[in-house]
């Protein structure tokens, strides 16, 4: 880019970088943003969850006592019982002092997902009331690697994870300067400057970019590059039996059967693993092959700073009979070296391995990454405003246009998608109408968002695109804790008094966040104003030229 | 004589499925070779193919020959799948 004499392979590297980088630009935008956030999808599910904290402070269930854990076991099947006995899959989770709901989650015989909340003491459907249907912060994390969008979504976020280890190998090849860069930043130079802040955001977080593109890429190794498991074993099911050392699922026989009572079954797993247990697990109910699974209790607090994570403890019974067939001691240890390997990239992925420190840290150099990404997909149209360069004849225009808008609607225009997620989650009712649920309103009222700023920066000229969605996106963030008070009665006053420092947290960045959109639109507009005078000064000369 | 956007195709397609091709071929021969247990040969030689993919990438874009691309990403396959098919055949 900078040197003065092109070899041809530096030239083909510096096309390819350009190139590619281009068409995965958008996407791995919305990849590193979704993922930063989705690093405090905890905070931000509570923020959005409310209504949790009536049923925290009212329930009698004690999530430390065996017998409320056994009952709520119980209340599962109850209510699964009745609705899917014949399902391909049914799963809980048990209340705990963040979420107090017994979650359940579902497949029908035709494998389609169902889900509800149960509560905790009376075991009936939680009422909207009290339940705020959301996906809550799970949705970035969903955006992140799946795009909504299951296998599909996850193929295509590994395609562009691909892209971006091939765009930073051939950034680095064609950055020679790569060491004194790390110390150049001339601001306020127009191209210049944009060059500069893509190399220094990448160049000084380049290991965290290789490690996180390279981990992310192994989270779902057998999914991306299965030829080997396939080579080697009749199923990936039996390659993972063979990996976890558990048993491999069992076919299904046809033959109904009941499933027996999980409760009793439940309190026999926990009693085996020595520890309480967290989510329950009955694969193809009311068949005579049905299994039951009862997964220990994740204490994320004791395994701190540990990458490669001991098992929790598990315990699996014929569900019928009532036989034990496996169990798995809690604190044994991933055997191989391969594997604690794969194991250790998955945690280094998942930011869960030292706390708030790690979080932030994750986070800050997630959105770094973003701004490489973004800095980069509008130096290519800066360079190119200053001087076309013709690349596709006639059409170059054309295409010049499409960039821009797409540059546009994928930044900014995600921006504002992603917290007016949040105006969505406090300003729809808390009852709608329809199959997918109000999570799924949330969710499909994301996207629509999201549509409106592609189809407004379609519609206007470039730069005013840029300003008025930066404005839109400084005025959710800052308008957002107004929202928060006259909806919910919820603000930062509260949350610090209550010392409720997730919320807070959450609200403090993203009224940050709108400070910086409003500093970025001050630049804008400073420049804009400079542009406007220069052009009326040569035409001022040129007039007096003329006359 | 090719046309230009025929062309760019063509080594976009060599990039990305003669690169994803060389890639599982690669995790195959490991995975036929390493002497180590099936899961940590297998795991092993699936997670190395993250390196070989964008290496195989990067190597399509350096040669800018359509033709040299794909060839350099195919006979390298073939070899290397029918090695790994010949010893899981011999060893089975």
């Amino acid at each position: 880019m900078q040197s003065t004499e092109k070899t041809p392979f530096r030239q083909a590297m510096s096309a390819l970088h350009t190139w590619g980088s281009l068409i995965a630009g958008w996407m791995l935008f919305v990849i590193f943003v979704t993922g930063s956030i989705g690093v405090f999808d905890e905070p931000v599910s509570h923020w959005m969850q409310p209504e949790r904290a009536s049923i925290l402070s009212t329930m009698d269930y004690d999530p430390d006592s065996a017998t409320d854990r056994q009952a709520a076991v119980g209340k599962a099947q109850a209510y699964l019982q009745q609705v899917e006995p014949n399902g391909h899959l049914w799963f809980a989770t048990l209340p705990d002092l963040e979420d107090p709901a017994i979650k359940l989650f579902w497949q029908d015989a035709d494998e389609n997902p169902h889900q509800a909340k149960l509560h905790p003491d009376s075991g009936e459907i939680l009422p909207a009331s009290m339940d705020r249907g959301t996906e809550g912060g799970h949705h970035f994390v969903h955006m992140h690697f799946e795009l909504h969008s299951g296998t599909l979504g996850i193929w295509i976020v590994g395609f562009f994870t691909l892209l971006m280890l091939v765009a930073l190998i051939s950034g680095v090849i064609i950055h020679r300067r790569i060491f004194k860069d790390f110390f150049t930043f001339r601001a306020r130079k127009g191209q210049r400057s944009w060059l500069d802040a893509h190399n220094a955001s990448g160049v000084l977080t380049l290991p965290f970019q290789l490690m996180i593109a390279f981990t992310g890429l192994a989270v779902f190794v057998s999914v991306y590059m299965p030829a080997a498991i396939f080579a080697h074993y009749n199923s990936p099911e039996a390659f993972f039996a063979e990996v976890f050392e558990r048993p491999a699922p069992r076919e299904m026989t046809h033959e109904a059967a009941p499933v027996a009572n999980l409760g009793q079954m439940f309190a026999k797993a926990e009693q085996a693993m020595g520890k309480p247990g967290q989510f329950i697990r009955v694969e193809h109910p009311g068949d005579s092959s049905a299994t039951f699974t009862v997964f220990g209790l994740f204490d994320a607090e004791a395994l701190q700073g540990r990458l490669v994570l001991p098992s929790s403890g598990m315990a699996e019974f014929d569900a019928v009979s009532s036989q034990q067939r496996h169990i798995e001691a809690p604190g044994a240890e991933p055997q191989g070296a391969a594997f604690r390997t794969q194991r250790a990239m998955r945690t280094l992925h998942f930011a869960n391995f030292g706390g708030y420190t790690v979080r932030w840290l994750y986070f800050l150099l997630g959105m770094t990454g973003a701004v490489m990404i973004a800095s980069g997909s509008i130096l290519f149209m800066v360079k190119r405003r200053q001087r076309a360069l013709n690349e596709f004849g006639n059409a170059t225009p054309r295409v010049y246009r499409t960039v821009d808008v797409l540059n546009v609607a994928a930044i900014s225009g995600l921006l504002i998608a992603c917290v007016g997620y949040l105006w969505i989650n406090r300003l729809l009712p808390l009852e709608v109408a329809g199959r997918a649920g109000r999570a799924g309103w949330e969710v499909g009222l994301f996207f629509a968002l999201w549509a409106i700023t592609l189809l407004h920066s379609a519609l206007r000229p470039v730069n005013q695109a840029w300003r008025e969605q930066l404005l839109g996106f400084a005025a959710l963030c800052l308008l957002l804790p107004f929202v928060n008070a006259f909806t919910v009665g919820e603000h930062l006053l509260t949350y610090l008094t209550e010392r409720n420092w997730r919320a807070a947290g959450v609200e403090l960045t993203i009224i940050s966040f709108g400070l910086l959109a409003l500093k970025a639109l001050q630049k804008l507009r400073r420049k804009a104003a400079a542009n406007k005078s220069q052009t009326a000064s040569v035409k001022i000369e040129q007039a007096g030229v003329r006359g | 004589m090719t046309s230009k956007p025929l062309a760019i195709s063509l080594q976009a397609l060599a990039a990305i499925l003669g690169g994803y091709l060389l890639a599982s071929a690669s995790t195959l021969f490991l995975s036929a070779i390493l002497p180590l247990s099936k899961t940590e040969a297998v795991i092993t030689a699936s997670l190395f193919s993250f390196v070989v993919y964008p290496i195989a990438i990067i190597w399509v874009y350096a040669r800018q020959d359509v033709k040299r691309a794909w060839l350099g990403m195919v006979v390298p396959s073939v070899i290397l799948i029918a090695i790994a098919w010949l010893l899981s055949k011999g060893l089975s």
